[in-house]
This record gives C-alpha cells, sequence and structure tokens, in this order.
C-alpha cells in the first residue's frame, strides 16, 4: 500500500466515523410492551398485567395513561372494552435512568360472554394488524409545561374463557416475549442490528489483525 | 506495512468506541432492557437530521376568520423554529422521528381548543424530501373540538417526517386559546 493510498483510506475511514458516531437519536419515553393481546380470563374475573416505560430523555417529561376505542362501521358490543381498564399510577413524570412500573387491571364483567373482546382477531396484537384492533391502551408525554406530546397505542384484547376452557397461563400476565415486539427477531439478530455499526468495526478490526499475525509470521519464516 | 495496519485498526476501535453510544441511543434502550423497550416518534425541529426538542407550537395572531399558515416551535438551534413556509419552496413547522426499533404508523390527537380562538386545524405528513406543500388540507379537527386521526402513514425505524399545520381563526377578535397535539406511534 503507498503512502499516499494509505492516507486516502484512513481519510475515508475516518470520515466515515465521524459521520456515524455523531450523535443523532433525539429521544424520547422508551416501553416494554407494544400490545398486550389475548389476555385469557373469566366473566367477573380481574385480569392483573404490568407494563413498564423507560425515561431516556434528560429532560423531565410530564405524561399520563388513558384508552381509547377505535369505533369502525360495524362493529357490535364485543369491541369497546375501554370500561373494563384501570391502569395505577395514572399520572407520571420520567427523566432519563428512570423507569416506571404500571398495574393494569382489566374487570371482565359478570355479563361477558366467552370469545375475544378488544378486537376482531386474535392475531391483533402482531404488527401490522392495526385493522383488527378497537381497543388501546395509550401512554403519552411531553417536557414539562409542553403543549406537544408523544406516544404510543398499545392494543388490548381479553379472550374471555367459558366454564369449560382451562385456567388462564400465569406466563400470559408476565413480561411478553419478543413476539410481541415490533420486528420479531432473536435476541442475537436484535442485538446486531441496534448495534450493526460497533459489530462491523469489530468484524474490520479483527481481519486486519489476522493480517497482521500473517504478515508478521511470514516474516520471521522468511 | 505493519505499523499502518496498527494505525487503522486503533483507529476502528475508536471510531467503534465512540459509535457505542449511538448505537444503544438509536434503539430507545438507554439504561433498559436492551431487547424489550420500544420507543415513541418524538417531535423535533425542522432542519435536517434535527435533534431539537420541541415542547411547544405557537400560531401567530391573525384577523377573525384568517386561516394561519406559518406558525413555529420552541426548537433551539440555528434554522429550527423560523416559521412555516407552504408553497413553492415548503418549510415544515415541525419534523417527526422514529425513535422505535420498528415501524410505526402515525397517529394525531388534539385536544379542544380552549377560548373559540380556534375553529378548525389541519395538517399534512410528508416525506422530508417533499419542496413543495401547495395545501395543508388533511383534516385534524373540522370544529375545533379534541379528534383522534390516523394519518394512515407509516414511518420506518430511525427516519423523519415534516408536518405542517394550519389552524382558522373564529369570527370573534380578541380570543386566544390553547390546544395539546400529540404524536401517537401504533406498531
Amino acid at each position: 500500500m503507498s503512502k499516499k493510498r494509505f492516507i486516502r483510506l484512513v481519510s475515508i475511514v475516518l470520515l466515515a466515523g465521524l459521520l456515524l458516531a455523531l450523535p443523532s437519536a433525539a429521544l424520547a419515553t422508551s416501553v416494554d410492551r407494544m400490545a398486550l393481546p389475548n389476555l385469557e380470563g373469566r366473566a367477573g374475573e380481574t385480569i392483573q398485567a404490568q407494563i413498564t416505560l423507560g425515561g431516556t430523555e434528560a429532560e423531565e417529561r410530564s405524561g399520563y395513561w388513558y384508552t381509547l376505542y377505535k369505533q369502525v362501521d360495524g362493529d357490535d358490543d364485543r369491541m369497546d372494552i375501554t370500561s373494563w381498564i384501570t391502569i395505577e399510577p395514572k399520572d407520571y413524570t420520567i427523566k432519563e435512568g428512570q423507569s416506571i412500573t404500571f398495574s393494569i387491571s382489566i374487570k371482565i364483567p359478570e355479563s361477558a360472554a366467552p370469545g375475544l373482546w378488544g378486537a376482531t382477531t386474535e392475531e391483533a396484537g402482531q404488527s401490522g394488524h392495526s385493522g383488527e384492533r378497537r381497543t388501546y391502551l395509550i401512554f403519552k408525554d411531553t417536557p414539562t409545561g409542553g403543549n406537544v406530546y408523544s406516544g404510543l397505542l398499545i392494543p388490548v384484547s381479553v379472550k374471555v374463557l367459558g366454564e369449560t376452557s382451562p385456567p388462564p397461563t400465569q406466563t400470559q400476565l408476565l413480561p411478553p416475549s419478543l413476539t410481541e415486539q415490533p420486528g420479531t427477531q432473536s435476541p442475537v439478530l436484535k442485538y446486531i442490528k441496534n448495534n450493526i455499526i460497533v459489530v462491523v468495526m469489530g468484524v474490520i478490526i479483527i481481519i486486519l489483525l489476522i493480517l497482521l499475525l500473517v504478515r508478521m509470521t511470514a516474516r520471521r519464516t522468511g | 506495512m505493519k505499523k499502518r495496519i496498527l494505525i487503522l485498526g486503533v483507529l476502528l476501535a475508536l471510531i467503534a468506541i465512540l459509535a457505542m453510544p449511538m448505537a444503544a441511543f438509536a434503539s430507545n434502550t438507554g439504561t433498559q432492557n436492551a431487547s424489550t423497550f420500544a420507543g415513541t416518534i418524538t417531535i423535533v425541529g425542522k432542519t435536517a437530521a434535527s435533534t431539537a426538542a420541541v415542547s411547544t407550537i405557537t400560531f401567530p395572531a391573525g384577523l377573525p376568520d384568517a386561516i394561519i399558515s406559518n406558525p413555529s416551535s420552541d426548537a433551539t438551534g440555528t434554522g429550527e423554529n423560523t416559521p412555516q413556509v407552504v408553497g413553492s419552496s415548503s418549510e415544515p413547522v415541525v419534523q417527526l422521528y422514529n425513535t422505535s426499533a420498528g415501524t410505526l404508523n402515525v397517529w394525531l390527537d388534539i385536544t379542544s381548543w380552549t377560548g373559540g380562538a380556534v375553529v378548525a386545524e389541519n395538517y399534512k405528513l410528508v416525506p422530508t424530501t417533499t419542496i413543495t406543500v401547495a395545501a395543508v388540507d388533511s383534516v385534524l379537527s373540522s370544529d375545533g373540538t379534541a379528534n383522534t386521526v390516523d394519518t394512515t402513514v407509516s414511518m420506518d425505524t430511525l427516519t423523519y417526517k415534516a408536518l405542517y399545520l394550519k389552524a382558522t381563526l373564529g369570527a370573534t377578535a380578541g380570543l386566544s386559546g390553547t390546544s395539546t397535539l400529540t404524536i401517537l406511534g401504533e406498531s
């Protein structure tokens, strides 16, 4: 490699590196569940679940939770279950490094017939199935004193079990599996995707080190 | 040659270390569990790849029945909070930025305008590369009251969209009011 080519290569790497390393993302509150689909319980029972928000912005943000029914022509009375849902605490303030866990209670009325409530299909919780969702839990927040909020719509649906149905498993009330997140990926794939720059740099460094070792070995034997 | 490879290696290692915090923040993991948290759509200033936070949007005063198409935000930084421009060289009032690791559909939600100052509000959500925005004509609120709108616009992870707003003032002079705007994401 000539000196000129080497300097050119270093310059390109430096420029590319600086571009990649520039701070870019404006941050916002994050959440550990993107959907609460197919929660199971019998009429008269109360389903308990938890959801956690994480603060990622240095500035304190204030917000609150509420529910929404997305009305669609032709809906029957199974679609709006907003009155079943309560979340505690309802209001919150959060800042970088903080995480707050909220308790969700879904009280199934005694009169609720067995079947799916709050969505038209059991797949409604999956990414890309927006049209099948009807009932949502929403959080939103803003820098304290602001009038512009950001938040997420979290679809909720309940499977009311019949007399002969098996009782709900404990696992459904635990934090979600990765399949409930947008984009179903294994943890390894997700890590690689989220840290692609570091992974690529690491691979290049390893290749360079191997190259260096090969050359040193060749020089010694030669 | 050996020395040069070493220099390159050190340089790349340095860049990897510098890039590390961004890689973590980009997926909104922060100090949380990296594999389970998902972020929202944030509202930022209007310049390219802006990171300037926005907490308020203000419509300037106008005559009764006027249509106000030049709101501005409180984002700090050069060119971040200049008034919105509609037309052949359009500039949005703010940009939206998807901090989530997945694609999100954008919903807009406003609360009722207080004081009766505003009787209707419209929006336009377009790619940031759109130069001409002739009309801000999608309905956010047809009568100044609370409304939630599914824009049907989707945003890929770590991408921006340009948001334009327009308010129609009421017929009575001397009024003022406020409303809150919410940007909601749905996976």
